[in-house]
């Protein structure tokens, strides 16, 4: 099967789970007890029968189009391996985040993303920048804006 | 006239030492993300969102126009210096812009960039004013059947605007319109969709969804060409200006593109994009020499420059007035006022007069510091540019963390941003357009509010949303614009056949 029709696929799916999810809806104890529930219904019968639209189309254009005429899948595509492991570092960095403080998380998370992009052997730019960023924001968020950011224990920040 | 009256109250409110500052740094700031190659206007309010979160309302406002404004300015720099335009709104830019620069003709490109963006913007500021107050007005006599069926005509509009797409637009705003049930129903206290866990509850903020697919979403999609290298940046002008030459040629283009993008930009949905393309393509026909666009043509510059600036100013009409935000920035800036604790709509002229027409003032004073600041700061604003992407994505994600994070205070949402930043990259791949989506997001819930009370008020009967004479024109309107493009296609293709 042709990678174009996943994506209609997967919204009928959502679209199932959606509205399997508002039938099985507690009823409102205030008010009509189907009432929470006919906005979500409709939502979900919609992306039903668009998404079915959609699914007939793609696989209409999938029949009429030769197979070397596609573009190559998204995971072949340079740089999705980076999009990847930003996601892993974004992880790291929410699980470090509040034990962590804030500069120190940041300078961690920044400092993984331009050894990935800018490369290892730009260390010194690469750590420069991470620390002026962190700092930098911490100060104009922190002590400027009275937002509040985590602090690092054992540090003033 | 009260307007006037309002309108120079505003002016006071402006032009207060701290807002002008405000005013300033948010141009600044925006023009530089603007700048940066995938990044807009929707994109650097996102991101520079959490810089106002400890201001009023008011000031918040005007940082956030600041920022709306400088990013266009930026994004039509990147488009004329380096062909790579900052967004949507900035691709008409690249037409004529480049070829200027690679004929040498850089400081003229960039000075008519900035004086047509200018006259577009204080032209559609001055139509903002004449109107705003009589659709605040008009719009007091909606009730809930009426706003529902606008939201409705709203968003299909923006569906059906996704050129070629419109059955995905569709699809994508009902994904919209799925998310902003999550959590607690706030008529019936039943708790929608939340999966079992606790922090959904309360629903997911759509600021987060707004930095996810507008900061991280944008900036996934650009890690492809992130080893592109740098892009060699003209940084030393000589005098940014223009010959009269050069202005007697882009005189008219300005003025006549100044209205059709602010007319554009108020109709939901359409936004700069739009404006720019139709104001450079209708330069082209009127031109005597249609030959020069896309050579190097200075009108072919100055003409969506002026619309897609009117444009961004005429979006500001449907969400001031109506609460219905008309592009993806100024629903960023309505998720912003809603933060703040500001329903916008026609309460908030009568309510809030002085936040709106702050704003509406601080629209003239934001144009000019913009063109003040672009004319002779223009050879230091680009040396942005020369700063290698590599550098500046990383920047931009520590942004958007820090925004979700001073949002709501929670560890949770980072996860959220990383999951719709996938989501808002896979829908882009897949040609799925994301700003019906966020539109959907944010509209969602009055929506879904609208609804139920006109369905309460008639007792369950829906004839209610076809009671009214405003119900059955919005309903007409809605029936159009879903039908509209396929009977366009039905019709070219009947003359091609006849032709």
């Amino acid at each position: 099967m042709s990678l174009s029709v996943l994506p209609s696929l997967l919204f009928f799916v959502l679209g199932l789970v959606y509205t399997t999810a508002t039938v099985m809806l507690p009823d409102a104890s205030i008010g009509r007890a189907y009432e929470p529930k006919i906005f979500p219904f409709m939502l979900g019968f919609i992306l039903l029968v668009l998404s079915l639209g959609l699914i007939a189309r793609e696989l209409k254009e999938v029949r009429g189009k030769n197979e070397k005429e596609s573009a190559p899948p998204f995971y072949k595509e340079s740089g999705f391996n980076k999009i990847l492991m930003t996601c892993v570092f974004a992880v790291l960095y929410a699980l470090i985040f509040n034990k962590a403080g804030y500069v120190i998380s940041t300078i961690i998370f920044l400092e993984l993303e331009l050894i990935l992009f800018n490369g290892k052997e730009n260390w010194k730019v690469n750590t420069a920048v991470a620390l002026v960023f962190s700092l930098f924001i911490y100060i104009i968020f922190s002590k400027v804006l009275g937002v509040f950011l985590p602090l690092t224990p054992g540090l003033w920040i | 006239m009260d307007t006037l009256g309002f309108l120079l109250d505003g002016f006071m409110v402006a032009l207060t030492p701290a807002n002008l500052m405000w005013v300033t740094i948010g141009g600044l700031l925006g023009t530089i993300i603007g700048m940066l190659p995938g990044l807009g206007p929707a994109t650097g309010v996102a991101v520079l969102l959490p810089l106002t979160f400890s201001m009023g309302p008011t000031a918040a406002l005007i940082t956030m126009g600041g920022v709306y404004y400088g990013a266009m300015f930026g994004g039509s720099r990147a488009s004329i210096l380096i062909n790579t335009p900052g967004d949507g709104a900035a691709v008409a830019a690249t037409f004529d812009g480049y070829p200027m620069t690679q004929q040498g003709r850089a400081e003229s490109a960039l000075a008519i960039s900035a004086i047509s963006s200018f006259f577009g913007g204080i032209f559609a500021t001055v139509c903002m004013v004449a109107i705003a107050i009589p659709v605040a007005r008009f719009a007091l006599k909606f009730g809930p059947a009426e706003y529902f069926m606008l939201f409705l005509f709203a968003l299909s509009a923006t569906a059906a605007m996704s050129e070629g797409n419109r059955l995905k637009g569709f699809i994508a705003t009902i994904f919209g319109l799925m998310i902003a049930t999550i959590g607690i129903d706030g008529q019936s206290g039943v708790i929608r969709f939340s999966m079992g866990i606790l922090e959904l509850q309360s629903g997911i903020d759509f600021l987060i969804i707004i930095i996810a697919v507008y900061a991280l979403g944008e900036v996934f999609k650009s890690f492809k060409n992130i080893d592109s290298g740098k892009a060699k940046v003209q940084t030393n002008f000589g005098k940014i200006w223009i010959s009269m030459e050069d202005w007697k040629r882009s005189v008219w283009p300005i003025l006549r593109s100044a209205p059709l993008g602010f007319f554009v930009g108020a109709l939901p949905g359409a936004g700069g994009t739009m404006a720019s393309l139709m104001a450079y393509n209708n330069e082209k026909q009127l031109s005597k020499h249609p030959e020069e666009f896309g050579e190097g043509a200075i009108e072919g510059l100055a003409a969506p420059e002026s619309a897609n600036n009117a444009a961004s100013v005429g979006a500001m009409i449907p969400m001031l007035t109506l609460g219905i935000p008309g592009s993806g920035t100024t629903a960023v800036m309505m998720g912003a006022l809603l933060l703040l604790g500001q329903q916008p709509g026609p309460m908030l002229f009568q309510q809030q007069p002085l936040i709106v027409w702050g704003l509406i003032a601080s629209m003239f004073i934001g144009n000019i510091i913009l063109a003040v600041i672009n004319i002779p700061l223009a050879g230091v604003l680009v040396r942005v540019l020369s700063v290698p992407p590599k550098i500046l994505y990383p920047i931009v994600l520590g942004l958007s963390f820090v925004g979700a994070y001073a949002i709501s205070y929670s560890v949770m949402d980072f996860y959220i941003l990383v999951i719709f930043g996938l989501v808002g990259y896979f829908m882009s791949k897949a040609k799925f357009p994301t700003t019906p989506m966020i539109l959907a997001v944010i509209v969602g819930n009055n929506m879904e509010q609208s609804f139920r009370r006109a369905y309460k008020i008639a007792d369950g009967d829906v004839g209610i949303f076809f009671g009214s004479p405003i119900c059955l024109i919005l309903f007409t309107l809605t029936i159009i614009s879903i039908f509209y493009p396929l009977l366009r296609g039905y019709f070219i293709k009947r003359k091609a056949g006849k032709a």
